[in-house]
């Protein structure tokens, strides 16, 4: 992490400049100015970040850009386990990160984007999306119908998420105070259990996770006995079970598991 | 026609089908958590994490390795007038200071001076250091709390002894009088024992009344012999006196 102070004197100026009225040379004459600047530097750490030209989450597509809708079969597996595009942060501090899987609809993702784009400062925060437009087609039947007759028509889509995906991305020069009461609201009204996470503290959980695996006092572990199929467990285990060690459950993610 | 032949063959009550088909499929409800096989929940349950042992918070337990600190130059210095203080003085009592205010110190010390008894403060950390390498390191457990060092070059304890009896905020914990240690017991009586010319006064006479009664006894015998003769003798002049008076009266 890097502070710097130049930077953060400039923005000061800057402040002043936009309160006074624009009279530098006055303002730099003024008795309380040096003390003024001393405090702001201690108190308003500021790092380096270019934030984007449009710094607001972007409006996602309700509807797929297709020449040809095709129905899809249910695809489960699109939830289950742990992710594996989108687990770490790129350019952002603070993200909401999923704790279990889910489909989000569009929604939801507008829910998202009109909050924290209303409540977020644009002038030194940015927000970016982790997540692509619902792409999954979802088929219902219509109201009334008798059953069979073939697959439903496509009724809208989704966008499945798995267990540590990050959803959506903020970052600049801000404090994760300042956008945590935001993220947490957002994260509240998600389908499936959510996190506000800064990038320390993913590393941190990721750490534990590790240090959990690295100092486990069971000799008997789940990865040990599924592949040496003691016992003939595999009959009742699934390949996802083997490939996961017991650490999901479907969509679901067991934290206290290694 | 074969279900007619099974419906003869087979009887109808009490039977119960060899084979019995159960839907596998994957199931479409993700909102829940699905059934665990009985299996694997034990498989669950025998595999799961155990955290290793707590350990210990730092502190608890003293360390293996010794923790050698660096004396720094005040210690030093404090450790040679200790040094000092040890060799000088013979007596060196050590008391325990229970929150005696400035002032009942300083009458204390005023007391204590006019018998030329100095009142000494050293940290505990400091004495104990320098005990523990010297001769004296029996004397480390008194060293507890708050505790006030009096030393005199005379072993001047009944004086010490009066002057704390003013001040009920100090306790004698122990003393080192003449290279002995001594308990608060020991120290009174000591104070109640006579003055060292006394002592030898005592010791001198005896020894030359013993001395003198050997030589009385040696001497008592012959003295009485002689004593014996010289009555015999004198008896016996005065009675041939006596005779010879007589004959001398006789013969005259």
């Amino acid at each position: 992490m890097c502070w710097d102070v130049v930077l953060a004197v400039t923005v000061f100026l800057f402040m002043r400049k936009g309160e006074s009225g624009g009279d530098m040379l006055h303002f730099s004459h003024d008795a309380f100015g040096a003390s003024r600047i001393q405090e702001l530097t201690e108190t308003l750490p500021v790092r380096h970040v270019v934030l984007p030209d449009k710094p607001k989450l972007k409006f996602l597509n309700k509807v797929p850009n297709l020449k040809k809708a095709k129905k899809e079969a249910k695809k489960l597996w699109d939830i289950q386990g742990p992710a594996k595009s989108a687990n770490t942060f790129t350019t952002g501090q603070y993200a909401i990160v999923a704790m279990g899987g889910g489909y989000l609809h569009w929604g939801h993702i507008e829910m998202m984007r009109l909050t924290i784009n209303r409540k977020m400062d644009a002038r030194t925060t940015f927000a970016m999306w982790r997540i692509n437009a619902p792409y999954k087609p979802i088929t219902r039947k219509g109201l009334g119908q008798r059953m069979g007759g073939g697959k439903g028509a496509i009724d809208h889509y989704v966008t499945p998420v798995r267990y540590g995906r990050l959803i959506v991305e903020v970052g600049g020069k801000v404090e994760l105070g300042e956008v945590e009461h935001i993220l947490t609201e957002v994260a509240k009204k998600l389908p499936f259990p959510a996190k506000v996470m800064s990038k320390e503290s993913l590393a941190t959980l990721q750490k534990k996770q590790a240090d959990m695996e690295q100092n486990n006092q069971n000799p008997w572990t789940f990865k040990k006995i599924a592949q040496g199929n003691m016992l003939g467990i595999r009959r009742v285990l699934s390949p996802f079970d083997l490939h996961n060690h017991g650490r999901f459950t479907g969509k679901f993610h067991f934290p206290q598991r290694v | 026609m074969a279900a007619t032949l099974c419906s003869k063959l087979l009887p109808k009550q009490g039977w119960v089908p060899l084979t019995q088909s159960v839907r596998h499929g994957s199931k479409a409800v993700t909102r829940h958590r699905k059934p665990l096989h009985i299996q694997k929940q034990k498989l669950l349950a025998v595999t799961q994490y155990i955290p290793p042992a707590r350990e210990f918070p730092p502190g608890a337990y003293p360390s293996h390795t010794k923790h050698v600190q660096e004396d720094n130059d005040l210690t030093l210095l404090m450790k040679r007038e200790l040094k000092k203080l040890f060799e000088d003085c013979k007596m060196i009592a050590v008391v325990q200071n229970s929150s005696s205010s400035a002032e009942d110190m300083m009458t204390l010390r005023h007391r204590l001076y006019k018998h030329n008894i100095t009142v000494k403060f050293f940290p505990n950390k400091v004495v104990r250091s320098f005990l523990s390498d010297s001769i004296y390191c029996n004397m480390g457990p008194l060293f507890v709390g708050p505790t006030v060092m009096f030393v005199s070059k005379e072993p001047k304890v009944k004086e010490m002894l009066t002057t704390l009896r003013g001040s009920p905020q100090m306790t004698l914990l122990g003393a080192c009088v003449d290279n002995t240690l001594l308990s608060a017991q020991g120290i009174v009586s000591y104070s109640k024992l006579p003055s060292m010319t006394v002592i030898q006064g005592e010791v001198v006479s005896g020894l030359s009344m013993l001395t003198s009664h050997t030589a009385y006894l040696l001497q008592r015998h012959p003295a009485h012999l002689s004593q014996l003769l010289q009555q015999y003798i004198k008896q016996q002049s005065s009675d041939g006196s006596a005779e010879a008076a007589p004959k001398a009266e006789e013969a005259t």
